[in-house]
């Protein structure tokens, strides 16, 4: 188990993170999601020991490893770029460490050459042992730098934005491939991501950062219906974020009213989810009290199993509704086809002025 | 259209001329040490095409009233004399330039000091070593206060070549033999040390070079046992046979054999390189 407590860094006074505590659970596959610029490679790099945090200390089971050198936290990394040995073999790069590591090298050749095998295997890189890693492919790249972190038995293997540099398939295929690879071998994986939708898919567990700052903490699922800030909302790009007020009772955002859920103070944003939303055209009414807005219709972008249409609101905002195709069949729309977007109360969701969710329960309480 | 044309002509004559006087002077070098011997001398016609000079710098020849070059010392004292400095500067700059990847405080003054060797005039740097020397009562030697100044004008070389092979050196893969637990000293024998090693070949071949054929410095601080540009130098005082032609060609061919070697090992490396795909944008 890996405890981070108040760790702080920045540069040139500039913050990249604040007081972040967390725990990293034993064989967990914690995922982050956090835009560019969130502080999440710094993170990555001061739990590595790369950076030196200015406050705080980082735990693993029961050792301080805040000040340790890098070579000896017994955690892994792989880099983004994969980073290689390029003058070595596969084979080479995979027994690097456990050959020349400080603590416990193998020194027996045959042994290290039998857990080379046995890794390669792992990671299905059998038959490729004597190329150099110039002749392998990006996919091929990014296994062998996997392999190389799983041989030394790390105890958190941090991962970097590893499906980042591969093509669209191939990432899907590594999706699979590491939450079976950390599987049997019970390591924790701490994967970093800038893309939503592999944080959601890969994570047992998933942490928001935002400026410097874990925003949220909870299983995927969790994250995603019920977003902790406005700001999680958005990075999830699945809601419609309608920026509004209570005046007199109601939430006015543009044209659409809505009821404040009992309790609410004050609010500053209601989110609906892209596949929340029905599209009628004009003539058909929307449901007595049901929301409403006036919007026209800009493009569509099939997607294979949905598709997404893009309206553009009176305030001329964008708006995005999702429809997929294994539940009702594609509409078409012409350019400029006005329409009337509505949803249903119980899929609101609302945040205060601070842009803090307003709990699910009392939401749908209101309505 | 038409502007491009008068500026390729343009350019062509100046490639032209650029090559002619590069390669003009080794020319009529080549061709004026197969003068005959030992009555001709370094002027056109030849007289007969000859080996004779070839055979009086190697001590074949049968005996003249040309002395043999002085240059059998001189050219062994020469050689070691390169070889020490290409080990010590090549050391000392890539020591340096792994020193300056990261920001130190002073980084910049140190930079200049580190750059000065290489700038301030050979003259004055060896007559102020020859001061300095007699001053302190140090016997000014080859091995010694020449040995010195060589290392200080060709460091900064070696620093220079090494600076920029770092610069475009990729440090997360020494991050990532740190972080599979590999101390950094190890790092950087096995993983740093392979990658840079063509710079640390050409950096050799500068030290190398510069030392070899350095004249103003030692002229000052090597003594009375002189090096192969100072002994050559001598002979210019007597009189100028073709035998040093001969001994020009020689040296040159040398050169051309050690920059083969170089050009070998460099090859090898690239390929390697390439075939590791380390020019790869990823």
């Amino acid at each position: 188990m890996m405890e981070l407590i108040g760790l702080s860094k920045s540069f040139d006074s500039k913050p990249a993170i604040v007081d972040l505590s967390l725990r990293v659970e034993d064989d967990e596959y914690l995922t982050l999601l956090g835009p560019s610029g969130s502080g999440k490679s710094t993170l990555l790099r001061v739990l590595a020991g790369l950076e030196r945090p200015e406050a705080g200390r980082i735990m693993l089971g029961d050792q301080d490893i805040t000040a340790r050198p890098t070579h000896l936290r017994g955690l892994g990394i792989v880099q983004q770029n994969y980073a290689l040995f390029p003058h070595m073999t596969v084979e080479e790069n995979v027994g690097f460490g456990l050959a020349h590591r400080a603590q416990d090298p193998v020194t027996d050749t045959a042994e290290v050459a039998r857990r080379v095998a046995q890794t390669l295997e792992l990671v299905g890189l059998l038959g490729l042992e004597r190329r150099m890693v110039g002749q392998i492919s990006g996919g091929q790249k990014q296994r062998v730098s996997l392999a190389r972190t799983l041989i030394t038995e790390p105890k958190v293997c941090l991962l970097d934005e590893p499906l980042g540099a591969l093509d669209a398939n191939l990432r899907e295929r590594m999706t699979v491939e590491l939450r079976k690879i950390r599987k049997a071998l019970g390591v924790t994986f701490f994967h970093v991501t800038g893309n939503e939708s592999e944080a959601i898919a890969m994570g047992d567990r998933m942490i928001v950062l935002d400026e410097g700052r874990a925003i949220q903490i909870a299983e995927p699922d969790t994250v995603f219906d019920a977003p902790a800030t406005v700001r999680v909302a958005r990075f999830l790009n699945a809601y419609n974020l309608l920026r509004g007020s209570v005046q007199g009772g109601t939430f006015e955002s543009g044209e659409v009213r809505m009821p404040v859920p009992s309790g609410a103070q004050s609010l500053s944003c209601a989110a609906v989810r892209y596949d929340a939303v029905r599209v009628l055209r004009s003539g058909a009414e929307a449901e007595a009290g049901a929301p409403a807005l006036h919007a026209t219709f800009v493009a569509s972008e099939f997607m294979g199993s949905k598709v997404v249409y893009f309206f553009r609101m009176a305030d001329g905002g964008m708006f995005e509704v999702e429809r997929h195709l294994s539940s009702s069949d594609p509409e078409t729309y012409g350019e400029g086809e006005h329409v009337t977007l509505s949803w249903r109360m119980q899929d609101v969701l609302f945040f205060d002025a601070n842009g803090d969710l307003i709990e699910l329960a009392q939401a749908k309480g209101a309505a | 259209m038409y502007e491009l044309k008068t500026l390729r002509i343009g350019l062509a004559i100046y490639t032209a001329l650029f090559i002619g006087f590069l390669y003009g002077p080794f020319i009529v070098m080549g061709i004026l040490s197969f003068q005959n011997g030992p009555d001709g001398g370094p002027q056109f016609p030849i007289i007969e095409w000859s080996t004779f000079w070839y055979q009086h710098v190697l001590g074949f020849a049968p005996p003249s009233r040309v002395a043999p070059l002085p240059i059998g010392e001189a050219l062994t004292r020469s050689l070691t004399l390169a070889f020490a400095t290409m080990v010590v500067s090549t050391v000392l700059g890539t020591l340096t330039a792994q020193a300056f990847r990261t920001k130190f405080k002073g980084s910049g003054v140190v930079f200049y000091l580190v750059v000065l060797g290489m700038m301030v005039p050979g003259v004055l740097l060896g007559l102020g070593m020859a001061l300095v020397a007699d001053q302190m009562g140090v016997d000014r030697n080859w091995w010694s206060t020449a040995f010195v100044l060589h290392v200080v004008y060709t460091y900064p070389f070696a620093f220079l070549v090494m600076l920029a092979i770092f610069n475009r050196f990729d440090k997360s893969i020494e991050e990532a033999a740190w972080a599979l637990g590999v101390p950094p000293g190890k790092t950087f024998r096995k993983v740093t040390f392979p990658i840079i090693f063509p710079g640390v070949l050409s950096a050799m071949l500068f030290a190398l070079t510069l030392s070899y054929d350095e004249f103003p410095r030692t002229l000052f601080t090597g003594g009375s046992d002189v090096t192969m540009p100072i002994a050559i130098y001598g002979t210019f005082a007597v009189e100028i046979h073709p035998n040093l032609f001969a001994f020009g060609v020689l040296t040159t061919l040398f050169s051309f054999a050690l920059l083969t070697v170089y050009g070998i090992l460099m090859g090898l490396t690239v390929r390697r390189a390439r075939a590791s795909g380390i020019q790869e944008d990823i």
